[in-house]
């Protein structure tokens, strides 16, 4: 296939954190806000006046600095995030906003803070709770944290309409993002996609790390592109993976996956669209904050949620996900040293292979991946070894 | 008679096998590589061939499968296919009743659960660093001035093993060198070099899903002492493989070659 006349675009949007929509976003008067975790409602922090920007840290090199600071035994993820905020790289930042989900990534924002690594006047940041079940009272409890940490804040320091009405339109922009991956992910369920992994992989992460009202237009044109491209007359992969796992904000990983003959189908890790991407319901009988956290609470599967009912719950979404996007196995990866993956993979790829008898792969992995010749053979083996099946 | 080829581009050897229609080995190869996979490649690619009456060049193959860490380098290949799974195929054409392999290399260690069909069940592997792979060996035997043959011999002396704390190939070096300097006996250092190598095989053997019986391959399945080390540490017997264990990647290779060529046929 032809490459997306926006890919290149899109492409160059990931390779810094400050990049030319952020630019855009701060010359019109918006308020960037950092942001760590999916555990943070997204369209809070893209109230009108304000947008998120999920922080990465592309084209690490040494996290030397960050390990002095955390440790090596911490997530190399929030090592490097905190590395390039030492470099300055989110010097661009007004504030940055941290639920205490994962507590390493909690210390690198600490780091970030105490070390004042933005000396931007007026930056601040803000951490608060989020909840570990989803029942009523996290929910409850959800609200009064987002209300008291997340919106409070925002309000007081930058003056930001926190009202119903306000919260709505912020929901609205977020589903239209939401609507337009969606559409375009939908193509990744066909016999022969039309849509590589990595290409979704990259329209996805840069919907985390952009404002989203200037994001829009061109994520729509993908999508009008995508409506009459075709797949190659002979397929280009020799076998359907779901990916699983902790944070992936480097779409290179994805390609890395792709270029031993596995084909990317559906996303279900930090960063990805599977549940992130599925837009937020709104009704009237509730306030509009509720309705948000409930959402978040309800969709999220991110393993710091620890009921048995959601542990479970995970796994059925990943088999289902097998099963929707008609793929041959799964991929499960892990950031070295993240705790809540840790356990999570160890326990998810056992079931699934035994459980629900679903080829897996188990690995975990550094931040910076690059061109790994390791992580190369282990995909291109666990490809044979669902391929060769059929010789 | 139409043959089939595969190469095994290590990082220390570089192996090649030949087989017939039948599967049975009519050439085998095995060379320490250079820094150029290539040429390495080239090298032990026509040294195979021309054990073979009726065979002028690499080309003349049917199929070429190329293996190991400079797979995609082997030149005339038709296709590489990881060493994983080569492996696997490799030990299940020398013996079928082997379900699990430690295979290690110069520079990584897998274990390998292999299906009954000589496919990959599954696999662990370290890669990480030397350590518990051929270049510690070499590492050690260099430390003790000694070749890999007479080191494992002398580890087969002890009577008592004093165990290597440091994981890393540097650190355990030094340590080494310190037990020596505190009059240590050397095959008892040597025992527990064995037994620091054996440990990561354990590791790696338990999350593959070894469970029965398993063989080694790769250069350092020649080492008796590290197969006795083994046993002891799994509980699990080490089978003797009726093929040289380096060549086993080849030979995978070699069959995966004439399985892909037959098919595509």
């Amino acid at each position: 296939m032809r490459d997306l006349s926006q890919l290149y675009y899109f492409e160059r949007l990931l390779e810094e954190a400050n990049n030319d929509l952020v630019r855009e976003g701060v010359a019109a008067g918006l308020h960037p806000i950092g942001s760590v975790c999916s555990l943070i409602p997204e369209p809070l922090l893209n109230l009108p006046g304000c947008f998120s920007v999920r922080l990465r840290a592309p084209r690490t090199g040494s996290i030397d600095i960050g390990t002095y600071y955390m440790s090596s035994l911490l997530c190399e993820c929030c090592r490097a995030v905190l590395e390039r905020a030492v470099e300055g790289g989110y010097q661009f930042l007004d504030c940055v906003i941290a639920p205490d989900a994962c507590s390493q990534m909690n210390r690198c924002v600490e780091n970030i803070e105490h070390l004042k690594c933005v000396d931007k006047e007026g930056f601040f940041v803000s951490y608060c709770d989020a909840p570990m079940k989803s029942d009523d009272t996290a929910l409850r409890h959800y609200v009064r944290q987002m209300q008291a940490h997340v919106l409070a804040p925002l309000r007081e320091r930058f003056g930001v309409d926190i009202s119903d009405e306000s919260l709505r339109k912020a929901v609205g922009q977020h589903n239209r993002i939401c609507s337009l991956l969606q559409e375009i992910s939908e193509y990744r369920k066909e016999e022969d996609p039309r849509i590589t992994g990595y290409e979704f992989a990259v329209l996805c992460t840069a919907s985390y790390c952009c404002p989203k009202a200037l994001l829009i237009d061109r994520l729509a044109s993908v999508a009008e592109e995508l409506r009459t491209r075709e797949a190659d007359p002979k397929p280009a992969f020799r076998v359907k993976v779901v990916v699983a796992g902790s944070e992936i904000d480097d779409p290179g990983l994805i390609r890395l996956m792709e270029e031993t003959g596995a084909r990317v189908v559906a996303d279900r890790f930090c960063f990805g669209s599977l549940p992130e991407r599925v837009p937020i319901r709104l009704d009237d009988t509730q306030d509009v904050l509720t309705q948000v956290c409930r959402h978040y609470l309800t969709m999220g599967k991110c393993p710091r949620y620890m009921n048995a009912q959601k542990v479970s719950e995970r796994q059925d979404y990943v088999r289902q996900l097998v099963q929707e996007y008609r793929a041959d196995g799964v991929i499960y990866q892990q950031m070295k040293f993240c705790d809540y993956w840790g356990y999570e993979r160890a326990y998810a790829s056992k079931n699934m292979r035994e459980k629900y008898g679903v080829p897996t792969l188990s690995i975990d992995r550094p931040y910076v991946t690059g061109n790994s010749g390791q992580l190369r053979t282990r995909f291109q083996a666990f490809v044979e070894s669902l391929e060769i099946k059929r010789l | 008679m139409r043959y089939f080829g595969g190469c095994d581009a290590g990082s220390t050897y570089t192996k090649c096998v030949i087989i017939d229609e039948n599967s049975t080995i009519v050439a085998s190869v095995t060379n320490r590589s250079r820094i150029n996979p290539v040429l390495s490649a080239e090298a032990a690619l026509n040294e195979a061939v021309s054990q073979v009456e009726g065979l002028h060049s690499p080309q003349d193959l049917v199929y070429l499968v190329g293996t190991g860490y400079g797979r995609n380098k082997v030149p005339f290949a038709d296709e590489n296919i990881s060493e994983i799974s080569c492996h696997a195929m490799g030990v299940h054409m020398a013996d079928p009743g082997v379900h699990a392999v430690i295979d290690i290399g110069g520079q990584d260690v897998k274990g390998i659960a292999i299906d009954t069909d000589g496919t990959v069940l599954n696999f662990a592997m370290n890669d990480k660093c030397a350590a518990g792979t051929g270049r510690f060996f070499e590492s050690m035997a260099n430390a003790f001035e000694m070749s890999l043959e007479e080191f494992s011999r002398l580890s087969l002396k002890a009577k008592n093993v004093i165990p290597i704390t440091a994981q890393c190939t540097v650190f355990a070096e030094s340590e080494v060198v310190s037990l020596v300097g505190e009059g240590k006996p050397m095959e008892e250092i040597a025992a527990g070099i064995q037994l620091s190598v054996a440990k990561r095989c354990f590791v790696m053997a338990k999350k593959a899903g070894a469970t029965d019986s398993i063989a080694l391959t790769g250069g350092c399945a020649k080492n008796e002492g590290l197969k006795q080390a083994i046993e002891k540490v799994l509980k699990i017997k080490v089978v003797a493989l009726p093929v040289d264990p380096q060549l086993m990647g080849a030979l995978g290779a070699a069959e995966y070659a004439k399985r892909v060529s037959l098919r595509l046929m």
